[in-house]
């Protein structure tokens, strides 16, 4: 622990090489454009963005502020700008640690300061480029870090080797068989010429199989042509949270590759909130390459089935109140946001809105790399009290979201603060109300 | 001496603006943020909505819970507008009337008193007084000095030389500290809009979802 109260193992093991630090301000000078640059010189400290931003408003510390959060990224900013002498200390360890604590640990890049900041500023950018920096000094805490790594190294960022992957698969298939009682449905993987290359979170193999036979349920209904990649299938991509550009690209161009190799149509993507922002917006610019084919949201694709007649669904399976958590990256950043409203309308009996809701939404507090940096638990689950208060607003007994990281999150807070309810995706509410003829 | 008074005025404010054209010039030189995907709503309708419906109060929670905070801030930015324009119209020696004279002093007066009631708060909350830095203190102490010149000199209390020097020290200040937010706003503004129009986050969209999905 450090004179701040926080953990700091990287900072710690760090080398404090001022060269190298140097070499990092570098980096991030090489990082910023007029956007970014501006916000420097717009933001006046007024302070309204405090009470928007989840970190701020259950501890009401001044180190959570938004407005202070950007302070520290615009002091690097003058740093990078200014002339350096060599030898000269250009950041110190406490600057260092407090970069680390505040950056990483006191933000979930959900953009609701973004949104809501009477300048406009886009605050969660600036974190992100800062991020982007601390991991070019080897900074990134632990937990994130390594789940990058093994995306990287395996992947995806479980580590799921092909093989257990292929024989999850298989057994799925046997289990929705059974289900749908009919030996000819498949969940392929591999299948060449298919219009739609499928993505998932890694954990829906891993801890969630049943959304998994929840979207092969819906395809075979609609009569879709699709598939998975037996080699890339992973939707997620924690270069977004750790903001290292060029690897998350190269995790997202991997899902394009895919796509090629296979002949599809268009990659459509699991429930995952910042999977969609990284496949669907971020990709394109990191890769700096024109967007030549369709991404989209499996939630769109459900939408487009209802609209066209080609799946039938039955309210009255899921007869339970359901609230709608709203993913900070699908629908604040991504813009989905009435989708998973037209399809829950159609698919659940009692549908009740949170409040605040879509793109004004609160946090769960596990975005933004958060449920991977375990330092930062006890925060995560102390900033989750507005959801658990939102959902307990409500007195629905089923939270859907579309995004499994909320999933995880909603599921610690359940647990955490009694909330008594499940937690489902939309797709598996769908599946549930689906009629077949 | 007035004349040269005024003249510093004049030298003060195209210094002012060449600063912040040097300013708005060195942001620019970063290069602007490319978009490679496709839209899914509309960058212009974006831009738009961020310098108009977007600036109202009700838009965004920041100034919705704090509506006193954001009227004071417009009744301080309109005062600092009125300020301007007192300046413009003493430099040029017009004559306001008595009408004239009276918008002018409720413009300014209640600029002051914003700008003041804005600064006490700055004082007096811990978390504001945490993020704030000597040009929070300083821009503002130097716009309030030059409203109460500008209303002093309005009623006659003060020499317009006082008020014209006041408007030197504001345009000098100007470009260096926070008060240059007078025109990087608008740029970030912009930047908003395009984001949020380009993604289909804002202007809030019909409630029908269309299953094309995009927009190319």
């Amino acid at each position: 622990m450090n004179q701040l109260g926080i953990k700091s193992e990287e900072s710690s093991a760090f080398e404090f090489d001022q060269e190298k630090i140097n070499q990092a301000l570098d980096f991030f000078r090489s990082k910023l454009d007029s956007e970014l640059v501006t916000a420097f010189s717009t933001c006046v400290h007024c302070g309204l963005c405090a009470e928007t931003c989840h970190y701020y408003l259950v501890g009401r510390e001044p180190r959570s502020t938004p407005a202070y959060k950007l302070s520290l990224v615009k002091k690097l900013f003058q740093r990078a700008t200014s002339s350096r002498e060599n030898g000269q200390e250009v950041l110190s360890r406490a600057e260092i640690e407090e970069l680390v604590d505040v950056i990483f640990g006191r933000c979930s890049l959900c953009g609701r300061c973004f949104l809501n900041c009477t300048m406009g500023i886009n605050i969660t950018r600036a974190i992100r480029v800062a991020r982007g920096m601390l991991a070019y000094l080897g900074l990134v805490p632990d937990g994130l870090a390594s789940t990058v790594q093994t995306a990287v190294a395996k992947g995806n960022n479980m580590g799921i080797a092909k093989e257990d992957w292929l024989e999850t698969v298989e057994w799925l298939e046997e289990e929705l068989r059974a289900e749908l009682n009919d030996p000819e449905v498949r969940l392929p993987v591999d299948e060449k010429g298919a219009r739609v290359l499928y993505t998932i979170n890694p954990r829906e193999a891993m801890f969630f199989p049943m959304s998994i036979t929840a979207a092969g349920k819906i395809f075979y209904a609609a009569g879709e042509k699709w598939t998975f990649s037996s080699e890339n299938f992973d939707v997620t991509n924690y270069g977004l949270y750790s903001g290292e550009d060029d690897i998350a690209g190269e995790l997202s161009a991997r899902l394009i590759r895919a796509k090629e190799q296979l002949g599809c149509e268009e990659i459509i993507l699991a429930e995952c909130g910042h999977g969609y922002n990284s496949n669907r917006w971020e990709v394109f610019d990191w890769l700096r390459q024109q967007q030549s084919h369709p991404v989209r949201s499996i939630l769109e694709l459900i939408v487009e089935y209802i609209q066209k007649g080609k799946i039938k669904l039955d309210p009255s399976r899921n007869s339970e109140p359901v609230t709608l958590h709203d993913p900070c990256n699908l629908v604040r950043l991504g813009g989905l946001i009435e989708e998973q409203r037209y399809i829950l309308q159609r698919a659940v009996a009692d549908f009740r809105e949170m409040s605040p809701n879509r793109e004004k939404n609160f946090c769960c507090g596990g975005g933004g790399g958060q449920l991977a940096m375990t330092r930062f638990a006890e925060r995560r689950l102390k900033v989750g009290q507005i959801k658990a208060d939102q959902i307990r607003q409500t007195k629905a007994t089923i939270v859907a979201t579309p995004c499994h990281n909320c999933i995880d999150q909603l599921m610690e807070l359940n647990k955490h603060y009694q909330l008594k309810v499940k937690i489902k995706t939309i797709t598996e509410l769908v599946a549930e109300a689906l009629v077949f003829d | 001496m007035v004349f040269w008074v005024k003249l510093g005025v004049v030298i003060s404010f195209l210094y002012a603006a060449a600063f912040l054209g040097y300013l708005l010039w060195r942001n620019f030189s970063f290069g602007h943020r490319l978009y490679y995907a496709h839209s899914r709503g509309d960058e212009k309708k974006g831009i738009f909505y961020a310098l108009g419906p977007g600036l109202l109060p009700w838009t965004k929670e920041s100034a919705s819970r704090h509506l006193g905070v954001y009227l004071t801030g417009i009744a301080y930015h309109t005062g600092i507008g009125a300020g301007f324009a007192f300046l413009g119209i003493s430099l040029l020696g017009f004559d306001l009337g008595h009408l004239g004279r009276l918008l002018f002093q409720v413009f300014l007066g209640g600029g002051l008193i914003s700008g003041l009631g804005l600064l006490l708060r700055r004082i007096i909350q811990k978390s504001l007084r945490f993020i704030s830095c000597g040009d929070d203190y300083g821009a503002n102490l130097v716009v309030d000095l030059f409203l109460a010149l500008a209303l002093g000199h309005l009623f006659g209390w003060i020499s317009e030389i006082l008020f014209f020097v006041s408007s030197i020290v504001l345009l000098i200040y100007l470009p260096w500290g926070k008060i240059r937010h007078c025109l990087f706003f608008f740029a970030s503004r912009v930047f908003f809009g395009r984001f949020f129009g380009r993604r289909g986050v804002l202007p809030r969209q019909s409630p029908q979802p269309v299953f094309s999905g995009e927009r190319r």
